[in-house]
């Protein structure tokens, strides 16, 4: 076996690593953390539109 | 690394939103990084198509294309300041069809070309090996690495992924400065030899016209900056600020480029030549320079598939949060504030692509899912300008020349159709089929699960004429 | 804000189910251009059967072409075959105005949807009618 199959093996094994952590982080992520609050995330609150920014944050210390 | 977690301060308390950690400088790396593996790779088959200065008039004309795009997408961008991009501007200003297409486009284009940048890494290495005398050398670990390793600096934080960007991307652009440099181009006849390998246009202008459709690899996915709008501080300066010089950047190499290879290189190899920079560095004689030009070529495609990731996952999030595509993949990790689960579900998707062994196809329904997406923006424009004119909104840029741009845009995405047509043919039409099935799925099917009025999330005031 | 829209909630089936399919229908796009054989390219076939082995000469290429070719490492020989790829730019009028009239249909079919469900957002968005 060469240096070129051991880097072949190598690469495989760190995809495989790569891949393991991320699926593992995201499901034990799933179990921690409420769907609802991971869907949470709004589109266009931006600091270009401050009246909606906080229109946003009214609205959630209502919700609370 | 960790710098981008901690907490935000926006009160947005029950919120799980993006982090707004981004400069100037990341939008340019996420643009210039996307595209500069095309001037490594793939416009030169413009030259097959039409010839040396057939490929130079298709650098320029498409060059024209290009600033017209980030033109106007600077403008719509620094209003609708959000991470679909495009997509949420369609949302905002065509219509939710429109929308759902333009969204498709956007993941389409971007992963397909994340699979053949991943599929460059894998043949690099394999070409390699060979020169050390490894011949055979199976590129797919390698491929599978490249995307594997992307994904996960995508998932854990896009501050850190375009901060890689940036420096891998500075890299690939100063090595074609450098082998401008090296190739003594204020000695004409030394080195370059322009007057003995520029030849008549072979077919013609017609193959001029041909050429267009691989001239869009010098520019392809500039566009993809709109994609960082949600993380970037001040979206309204930045993201004109990075496109605009991302696309200076872009004319300078593409010129560069041109002018190097067919000083050395004669047409009939450049145009079918697999790593065309790179190759007019091998033929220089000089070790230096060949193994600059190799790592510039691997900086580029890993570089543009990082990039790719980045984008397309933004844009499937995004129709994910809007329910056009199944709201599962809406999410926002809590501590990276990555969309991680559109990150996670197009891995496996790259890989497939990069493994049907049919690079052509989908490097071809790549670039059409990108030319759809201009004739959408020049519609964009013209009807944003119309619903909403200059002063009815707070506007980030505002582009010159209004509607100048916008018809200069779509007579150029009709005459690259046409070049498509020449090539492609059958593709084309089995590509928009794609499209119109797709189209016709979202209006039967997905369409009810979407909420309709929540789906405008600016605070703009109602449209005129509607 | 009369009737807002309830879209109803989607289970992790139909979600799948969905995923799945705008899959499926990618890849069957992809291999559709090989079952309509699509042959775009093709070799010059005067230039190739008549030249047994080719000079440099006869492939009409000048001294500095030789010179950057033989840099490469081509001999006439190999360097021949990629001269004499040629590609066909013949336009069929029939399939060119088909295809024109496919992108235009569906931009077009794509705009007329689009209005109509972008006039139910803007009526839930701003009320129904159009009247400051």
């Amino acid at each position: 076996m060469n240096i070129w199959d051991m880097l072949s093996y190598a690469a495989w094994v760190a995809a495989g690593l790569f891949l393991l952590w991320i699926v593992v982080d995201a499901i034990k992520v799933s179990l921690t953390y409420d769907e609802d609050l991971l869907m949470s995330s709004r589109e266009g609150l931006d600091e270009l539109d401050p009246d909606q920014a906080q229109s946003h944050a009214v609205e959630n210390s209502h919700a609370k | 690394m960790q710098n981008n977690t901690t907490t935000e301060s926006t009160g947005t308390g029950t919120h799980m939103n993006m982090l707004k950690v981004l400069t100037p400088f990341h939008v340019w790396a996420l643009g210039v990084g996307i595209v500069l593996v095309g001037e490594f790779m793939g416009w030169n088959f413009s030259v097959a198509k039409g010839g040396a200065y057939g490929a130079l008039i298709a650098c320029w004309v498409i060059g024209l294309l290009y600033s017209c795009v980030a033109m106007i997408d600077s403008e719509v961008t620094s209003t609708v300041a959000a991470a679909g991009g495009q997509y949420t501007q369609a949302k905002h200003i065509v219509g939710p069809l429109m929308a759902f297409n333009v969204g498709l486009y956007l993941v389409m284009a971007y992963t397909m070309l994340e699979a053949a940048d991943a599929l460059i890494v894998g043949d690099l290495m394999t070409a390699m090996a060979a020169t050390f005398g490894h011949e055979g050398l199976d590129p797919k670990p390698f491929v599978v690495l490249t995307i594997a390793f992307l994904a996960w600096l995508n998932y854990r934080g896009v501050f850190t992924t375009l901060s890689l960007n940036f420096v891998i991307t500075i890299i690939a652009f100063a090595s074609i400065l450098v082998l401008f440099v090296a190739v003594e181009p204020t000695n004409p006849g030394a080195v370059l030899q322009h007057e003995g390998l520029l030849t008549d246009l072979p077919y013609g202008w017609i193959g001029v016209v041909a050429s267009l459709q691989f001239g869009m690899w010098y520019y392809l996915g500039i566009e993809g900056t709109c994609q960082a709008a949600e993380e970037v501080r001040s979206a309204g300066r930045s993201i004109p600020l990075g496109t605009m010089g991302g696309m200076m950047t872009l004319l300078i190499a593409a010129t560069l480029t041109w002018y190097i290879c067919t000083g050395l290189l004669p047409w009939q190899y450049l145009g079918q030549a697999f790593t065309p920079l790179y190759d007019a560095a091998s033929i220089l004689g000089n070790t230096k320079l060949q193994v600059l030009l190799f790592v510039a070529t691997m900086f580029a495609a890993i570089a543009s598939a990082n990039g790719c990731i980045n984008d397309a996952a933004r844009a499937w999030f995004s129709m994910g949060r809007d329910s056009y595509m199944p709201s599962f993949f809406g999410a926002i990790h809590p501590k990276y504030r990555t969309p991680y689960r559109a990150i996670i579900f197009l891995v496996p998707i790259a890989v497939s692509f990069a493994f049907t062994g049919l690079l052509d196809q989908v490097i071809t329904f790549s670039i059409l899912s990108g030319l759809l997406g201009y004739t959408f923006m020049s519609l964009n424009v013209i009807k944003f300008r119309k619903m909403w004119p200059l002063g009815s909104i707070h506007r980030g840029y505002v582009h010159p020349f209004h509607p100048l741009p916008a018809y200069t845009l779509l007579a150029l995405c009709s005459t690259t159709y046409f070049a498509t047509f020449l090539g492609y043919g059958s593709s084309l039409l089995s590509i928009l089929a794609f499209y119109i099935v797709a189209s016709i799925w979202f209006t039967v099917r997905r369409y009810k699960f979407v909420k309709r009025g929540e789906q405008f999330t600016m605070s703009w005031p109602r449209p005129k004429g509607f | 804000m009369e009737n807002i829209y309830k879209p109803p909630k989607q289970k992790w089936f139909g979600q799948a189910f969905d995923s799945i399919f705008i899959l499926v229908l990618v890849y069957a796009s992809l291999m559709a251009p090989l079952l309509l054989d699509s042959d775009d390219e093709v070799i010059n076939p005067d230039n190739l059967s008549v030249q047994v082995s080719p000079t440099w000469e006869a492939l009409n290429v000048n001294a500095v072409e030789q010179q950057q070719w033989e840099k490469l490492g081509f001999d006439a020989e190999k360097a021949a075959e990629l001269i004499n790829k040629r590609f066909d730019y013949t336009i069929e009028p029939i399939s060119l105005i088909v295809t024109a009239l496919f992108i235009i249909g569906y931009f077009f079919f794509m705009l007329k949807v689009s209005k109509k469900q972008y006039l139910e957002v803007i009526a839930e968005k701003f009320g129904s009618s159009s009247q400051d």
